[in-house]
């Protein structure tokens, strides 16, 4: 019988950049196969082509054997391939069970739409995920781990054959991580093929069967995964050891940067207090819901604080817009770096010189020569793949995307650096690269402030662990000798009252 | 990924033929696309147009009517750079008018001041738009097309049919002309305020932030952009260009007329678009604008020296706006 999937020869090309090239695979219907490579090696792009998004240069696609000529989105809908994208393709002015249910809303009379059945429809799909998220919701109205539900939704909503997940969990915990497995495996028990891209080797070894490594374009291998280890995995893909031990806690400590003190921002954030030293790295940990990009906002002045106190170096501060906690010093790099990070549609050089116009610039006059060889600067330093740094960012690769965000931030040189989920969506190589940047920054005396919902990361990077729940911080411990369960254990004491939280609609996870 | 030399070992591209190479990198710039064909026009029409076209009169005539477009053009290319626009530029421009006029030729007070409150009113309007699209939040489309007839009302109530005529003193602010080239002042007007604002513009840090308030307004504002204040100074900019505008308008004619600019927002919408902005915002220069408005008044010269009735004019500038903003489906640097 002809595999469920079989890509041969697939090339594709950018102008300047070879995406694919020469790929061939076939998956087993039922089969989970990971999707493995750097930022950059073209795995969302093979997603896209087999989903129709993109059109190839060469190659053949067929699907149960039969070979597919002009695939479009809609044809790959009809033959039953469904994508979960990593950037989002939600509309956000529109509800969810719309987005679900795009172009495909249940009718009445008349054609007329069916909003109950749609909601009720909606709300069933997103429960299998195991969270509330009121369907009739606006989009623009949710949190990125609840757009991401509302994406894995929409693909679950069609009767598929074959499924793509690109970095489906980038923006999830570990609870929703786990409730998203039990139905990738019961879809892959009715008979699915699921391709699953993630960076997270842990996730590949628990979920998938079987995986293929991308490396530049190029098929690097495909392996069975009992046959192969993570060492096998990481060379194949990076072409050298990556190691992510914590460093020696050799770093001089020094003297209190941020002093926050019971602030109030309601809804989320209702009295949180932290204290972060020179050179010093602080993780917020918590779960989603938690509030801790909400009070991470409050501090750079992001969001609007009723109560509280902020000080930064022992000045009192009071922020009211990012401008302010900026001119304080302090850097915050997003959580949503699509939607409140980046410039889209602007080179390299332009979003890395936003943060830092006057330091481009000579007197008044914008230095396009001093932009560019800040950027080119990172580039090389963060190892940013692009053909050069007038490549308009909206073309680079998810993770190289998040490094050019990180570079805008540290072309800052803040004292204060607030980090939401550094390495959303970065590869191995370059993640340990990042946490080998964050405490070169830190050993430099900046005080640091990293907010991340990946517990191997909070213990590989963190000096002292601070831990929320429910808008409170609820807990301390210091980084070294942390267990991934004394974290865990301090963000869920409170569970009964945070499934009082759920009851409000829209606000359990934002 | 492998970085490949541009465009090399790409059957599809290569393939690609010489016309479909020259269309792509004239739409890379649009500045370039705009030189390109006004240069050709110009041609065109000094060669079908020998006795009409390349004379000093006719120069003379088409460079005056350019001006106020090309003045507002600069106000509007900047507003939709940073993801907004003003359609209420026509009103402000024949309120302040009225105002100026009515301050030198009602109360008879130093035509200097008169200039000076009418470009004022013009802020004051400008101001007025910035704070109802920036405080309250009322999208720009909306706040600007209310105003624009607000704004129209109140020029009839101050000054009814009009103020005619003005004074000597007041005129001689748009008449005075150059003694080389004999070109009135709204044309000189409009020349250093585009090579000034252009200059601006492109190169200031200051201005530079609208491009990443249109480019993204979220991110601009968690970069430490102010975005509002942003927003509210460039209406007022515009508003103060449109009162500039009104003012000289008035002085030329040494008359205030009440309806003076209706309808021009569409074209000076329609010169900043085909000049290169997107009604997205973070993209255009001014240099694209004036450009933009030379092409226009190119065509429109071209209709009123065949005799072609004004109505045609439409039709083709509307034509060539649709072809120019196609172009940028050539783009190289577009999404795939
Ligand atoms: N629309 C586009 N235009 C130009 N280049 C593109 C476009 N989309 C992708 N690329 C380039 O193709 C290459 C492969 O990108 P792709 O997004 O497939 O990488 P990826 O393996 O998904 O990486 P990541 O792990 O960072 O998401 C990258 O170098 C990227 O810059
Ligand atoms: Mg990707």
């Amino acid at each position: 019988m002809a595999p469920r999937l079989e890509i041969k020869g697939l090339s594709k090309f950018f102008p300047g950049v070879r995406a694919l090239d020469d790929v061939s695979m076939s998956v087993e219907g039922g089969e989970i196969r990971a999707l493995l490579g750097e930022n950059g090696a073209g795995k969302s792009t093979l997603g896209k082509i087999v989903a129709g998004v993109y059109s190839r240069n060469k190659g053949s696609i067929l699907v149960d054997g039969a070979e597919t000529a002009d695939l479009d989105e809609k044809a790959a809908g009809d033959l039953g391939i469904g994508i979960v994208h990593q950037e989002g393709s939600l509309v956000p002015q529109l509800s969810v069970a719309e987005n679900i249910f795009a172009g495909r809303q249940p009718t009445q009379w008349l054609g007329q739409v069916d909003v109950r059945a749609m909601r009720d429809r909606a709300r069933v799909l997103i429960a299998q995920l195991g969270v509330a998220i009121d369907p009739a919701l606006k989009v623009s109205t949710l949190s990125p781990a609840q757009s991401q539900i509302v994406e894995i939704a929409k693909a679950l909503s069609r009767d598929l054959r074959i499924l793509i997940l690109d970095e489906p969990t980038a923006a999830l915990t570990l609870t929703e991580t786990e409730k998203l497995f039990d139905v990738v495996r019961r879809l892959a028990a009715n008979g699915v093929s699921v391709i699953y891209v993630s960076h997270r080797l842990a996730e590949i070894f628990a979920l998938c069967h079987s995986v293929t490594v991308l490396k530049d374009g190029r098929l690097a291998g495909t392996r069975s995964v009992t046959e192969t280890s993570t060492d096998e995995l990481i060379r194949l893909m990076v072409g050298r050891d990556v190691h992510f031990s914590r460093a020696a806690a050799g770093r001089k400590i020094g003297d209190i940067v941020l002093e926050a003190e019971n602030v109030d921002a309601p809804p989320l954030v209702r009295s949180a207090s932290i204290t972060v030293r020179s050179g010093e790295i602080v993780c917020l940990a918590g779960l989603i819901g938690s509030g801790r990009s909400e009070f991470c906002e409050a501090i750079f002045g992001a969001r609007r604080r009723r109560g509280g106190s902020i000080r930064i170096g022992s000045k009192p501060i009071d922020p009211r817009g990012p401008w302010d906690g900026k001119h304080a010093g302090i850097g915050m790099v997003p959580e949503d770096r699509k939607a409140a990070g980046l410039f889209l549609g602007m080179d390299i050089v332009n979003n890395v010189a936003a943060t830092v116009l006057s330091k481009v610039s000579s007197g008044a006059n914008f230095s396009n020569r001093k932009a560019e060889a800040l950027a080119k600067n990172f580039v090389n330093e963060l190892r940013i793949a692009t053909p050069s740094v007038r490549q308009i960012v909206g073309n680079l690769s998810g993770g190289n995307q998040q490094k050019v965000l990180l570079a805008k931030w540290l072309a800052m040189e803040p004292r204060l650096l607030i980090v939401d989920e550094p390495t959303r969506g970065v590869d191995v190589g370059a993640r340990s690269e990042i946490y080998r940047l964050l405490r070169a920054l830190a050993d430099k005396g900046v005080a640091l402030l990293v907010v991340s919902s990946d517990l191997p990361e909070v213990l590989a990077l963190a000096d002292r662990i601070v831990v929320m729940a429910e808008g409170r911080t609820v807990g301390e411990l210091p980084g070294d000798g942390a267990s991934e369960e004394q974290v865990l254990r301090l963000a869920t004491r409170y569970t009964a009252s945070v499934a009082e939280v759920r009851k409000e609609p829209g606000m359990a996870e934002a | 990924m492998q970085i490949t030399q541009p465009m090399a070992e790409n059957a599809e591209h290569r393939r690609e033929n010489l016309f479909v190479r020259i269309v792509r990198r004239l739409a890379d710039s649009r500045e370039l696309t705009l030189f390109v064909l006004v240069i050709a026009l110009a041609l065109a029409m000094s060669i079908v147009y020998p006795n009409n076209f390349p004379t000093a009169s006719n120069m003379r005539a088409v460079l005056l009517n350019l001006a106020p477009v090309g003045i507002l053009v600069c106000g509007m290319m900047l507003l939709m750079i940073g993801g907004t626009f003003d359609l209420s530029v026509g009103s402000t421009l024949a309120f302040s008018g009225v105002w100026a006029a009515v301050v030198a030729g009602w109360w008879g007070w130093p035509a200097e001041v008169a200039v000076l409150v009418g470009i004022l009113v013009g802020a004051l309007c400008g101001l007025v738009n910035g704070l109802i699209v920036t405080r309250i939040g009322i999208n720009a489309l909306i706040a600007t097309l209310g105003t624009l007839t607000i704004y129209r009302s109140l020029t009839y109530v101050t000054a009814g049919t009009g103020v005619t005529p003005i004074t000597d003193a007041f005129a001689e602010y748009g008449r005075a002309a150059d003694p080389l080239l004999r070109i009135q002042s709204p044309f000189w007007a409009m020349l250093v305020l585009v090579l000034v604002g252009g200059w601006l513009v492109a190169r200031t840090r200051f201005f530079r932030q609208f491009y990443f308030i249109g480019g993204n307004p979220r991110a601009a504002q968690l970069s430490g952009i102010r975005v509002d204040r942003l927003i509210l100074i460039g209406f007022v900019i515009m508003g103060a260009l449109a009162g500039l505008a009104g003012v000289l308008g008035a002085a030329r004619l040494n008359s205030a007329v009440v309806n003076a600019g209706v309808g021009i927002e569409l074209k000076v919408i329609t010169a900043t678009v085909l000049g290169g902005a997107s009604l997205k915002g973070g993209e255009g220069t001014i240099l694209g604008g004036i450009l933009g408005v030379l092409f226009i008044a190119l065509i429109e010269n071209a209709m009123i020296i065949n005799a072609i009735g004004v109505f045609w004019q439409g039709l083709v500038v509307g034509l060539v706006l649709l072809f120019a903003v196609s172009l940028d489906r050539f783009k190289t640097s577009g999404r795939a």
